[in-house]
């Protein structure tokens, strides 16, 4: 990893855990709720955009980590750290006895089939009655963290997931995982292990989800079939990032704040309205504008800027309009003098 | 368990496999999942029970009807939408298959409200009996529209022009492009049937069980696994397919009891998937009829 990414990653822990104390309870609260969401579509970018495969599981790994978590908070007395850690480290070990079947299945199939694995584990889970069955149960309560501390745990998890999104868009490591996606037989002709890199992938995203899912228990507080593997995790992360940019950094990032901040927050009231325009929403993106909304942005102020950056995109093969307005932008960048 | 339970498994399986059938078409044609296609399913049964309501008629003489309703608008949405999405990979589509069968689901809710809803028929709760037998007559509809519309299905495909056109597209895009096959207008007839295939099992499903807003999912699993089973585009084994999970289900919901029988379903599902993905009667290659 660069430098560049390390001094980010140490900026972004810092402050985050010294921003963490001064906050009030109840911003405390919404920080979590965000962090988590930001780790989840980290997490679920690495799988869907570097590696290219729809994952419909997310559910189940975030429920997977919040029973895991509660479970050994509660029976095997273990702290919250600890269980938080080890919660990780069982996702990281589901993913990866799912993934070694699952992977060997290309696009629908795998889709449906994470999408049947975390409807069997919420079916699972309601059966099973010593984990509270359908109502689920709650998290021992003297065991638990305060609000800042459960913050500065997200802060640490959220680092953790920028960490593992930058190693993959700069190491060599990444780039082979993109290459089995682009072209799994170019990549297998390369002496690509393409089902090693795909899982590796899977991996690394289901012990970050299932951390997503351990820190949200400890935050509700409770864990049951119906919330912690409820479908609406995977449509979330689904819409966050094809929303903000697949295959970006930054474009997840802002998908979270996008639609937590703009959606969920102000169309709360509407109750299944928003879930009509969260839907609406991700068919008319793809059909307007499949690279989301991060590149876009990008796009614009590189032409703005002007210059070579400009004639380099307006260059780039694109919608008549969009291409006239970029040429237009790039001659009067030339021309002015800045 | 008695051989009641497990012949109206069988019976009510043919419903899967028309819905199955029709994803399955999709899939071998288009190359395209349709991950709204159980909330089809309930989108017939809610229309069947709107026009019902309406017009009075009886669920058989609104079939018709209601594939012709469901025909058009997946025609047009195949025709402005999906086709275009198409060109973008086979990422998007799904993502957006997802995005409308949440707001199907939605919509269902709003308009219908959370609880199930079922459609009367006159012979709806009549029923009769063979060799010790009962057999309620929604059950043996169901059976009759199952292998009518799959009979019809095989036939078109088989022995039509249409069918031809249709086999030579999903054959070779390209190719039959060039021999002058609109390829975007037989992708949107091949949508539209195979949201009529679901719709009619939608409403034949509201007369012998009910429907609700969110059942879609469970039943694109069943979809999915009838699919699985049978291998893309086979229309006679989806069928047979079907019926074998209906069986499957009857079977697991006398032994384990209700609750416990949607794990085994899945699970069995998830085997079936890992195991066999070009499934149990299959080719790796799509087979059309």
């Amino acid at each position: 990893m660069s430098v560049r990414s390390g001094i980010l990653l140490g900026v972004v822990l810092v402050a985050g855990v010294a921003a963490a104390g001064p906050l009030s309870a109840a911003n405390q609260y919404t920080g979590v709720t965000i962090l988590t969401a930001m780790i989840i579509a980290l997490a679920w970018n690495i799988v869907a955009g570097y590696s290219g495969q729809l994952s419909l599981g997310v559910a189940a790994f975030v429920g997977l980590g919040g029973y895991a978590c509660g479970l050994l908070m509660a029976h095997a007395g273990f702290g919250w750290v600890t269980a938080v850690i080890a919660a990780t480290g069982l996702s990281a070990v589901f993913a990866f006895l799912l993934g070694l079947p699952l992977l060997r299945l290309r696009g629908a199939y795998f889709a449906v089939g994470t999408l049947a694995a975390a409807v069997a584990l919420q079916a699972g889970a309601q059966l099973w009655t010593w984990a509270g069955g359908g109502s689920g149960f709650t998290l021992p309560i003297d065991g638990l963290p305060s609000s800042v501390s459960l913050l500065r745990a997200s802060v640490v998890g959220f680092a953790l997931a920028l960490a593992a999104v930058l190693y993959v868009q700069q190491s060599a490591f990444g780039l082979r995982v993109v290459a089995v996606r682009d072209d799994e037989r170019a990549a297998t002709g390369a002496g690509i292990s393409c089902l090693g890199h795909r899982l590796a992938a899977f991996v690394i995203s289901g012990a970050l989800t299932g951390l997503a899912g351990a820190l949200v228990a400890l935050q509700t507080l409770t864990v049951s079939p119906a919330g912690s593997f409820s479908m609406s995790w995977t449509i979330d992360a689904t819409l966050y990032v094809v929303a903000g940019g697949i295959a970006t950094i930054v474009g997840p990032l802002i998908g979270v704040v996008l639609v937590y901040v703009v959606l969920t927050q102000e169309l709360q009231s509407l109750g299944a309205v928003s879930a009509i325009i969260e839907g609406g929403l991700l068919v008319v993106i793809l059909r307007f504008a499949p690279a989301g909304l991060w590149p876009a942005v990008v796009r614009g102020w590189r032409l703005a800027r002007g210059g070579r950056l400009a004639r380099l995109v307006d260059a780039r093969p694109g919608p008549g309009v969009s291409a006239k307005v970029g040429e237009m932008l790039a001659s009067r960048a030339t021309k002015e003098p800045r | 368990m008695s051989l009641t339970i497990l012949i109206n498994g069988i019976l009510i399986g043919s419903l899967y496999g028309l819905v199955g059938m029709g994803l399955s078409l999709l899939a071998g044609v288009v190359r395209m999942i349709n991950l709204a296609q159980g909330d089809v399913l309930v989108g017939g049964a809610y229309l069947a029970i709107v026009l019902h309501n309406r017009l009075g008629w009886d669920p058989l003489a609104l079939l018709p009807l209601v594939a012709v309703i469901i025909f058009a608008a997946g025609y047009l949405v195949q025709r402005f939408l999906l086709n275009d999405i198409l060109r973008a990979g086979s990422f998007a589509p799904l993502v957006v298959t997802f995005g409308l069968s949440l707001v199907l689901e939605s919509v269902y809710q709003e308009v219908f409200g959370a609880n199930s809803q079922s459609l009367p028929a006159a012979w709806g709760d009549s029923a009769v009996t063979v060799a010790g037998v009962r057999l309620e007559s929604a059950y043996l509809v169901a059976f009759a529209v199952g292998a009518a519309l799959t009979a019809a299905t095989w036939g078109t495909l088989r022995y039509t022009r249409l069918g031809r056109t249709v086999r030579a597209a999903a054959a070779d895009p390209g190719t039959a492009r060039l021999l002058g096959i609109n390829v975007e207008r037989v992708f949107a007839v091949t949508f539209a049937a195979s949201a009529v295939l679901a719709a009619a099992a939608g409403v034949i499903t509201a007369v012998a069980q009910s429907v609700t807003p969110t059942g879609g999912l469970s039943l694109l699993l069943f979809s999915f696994a009838v699919m699985a089973v049978a291998g893309m585009g086979n229309v006679p084994a989806a069928f047979a397919a079907g019926m074998l999970l209906g069986a499957f289900q009857a079977v697991s919901v006398a032994v384990l009891g209700s609750g416990a029988e949607t794990l085994a379903v899945y699970v069995a599902f998830f085997v079936v998937l890992v195991i066999r993905p070009s499934g149990l009667f299959g080719t790796r290659e799509a087979r059309l009829t």
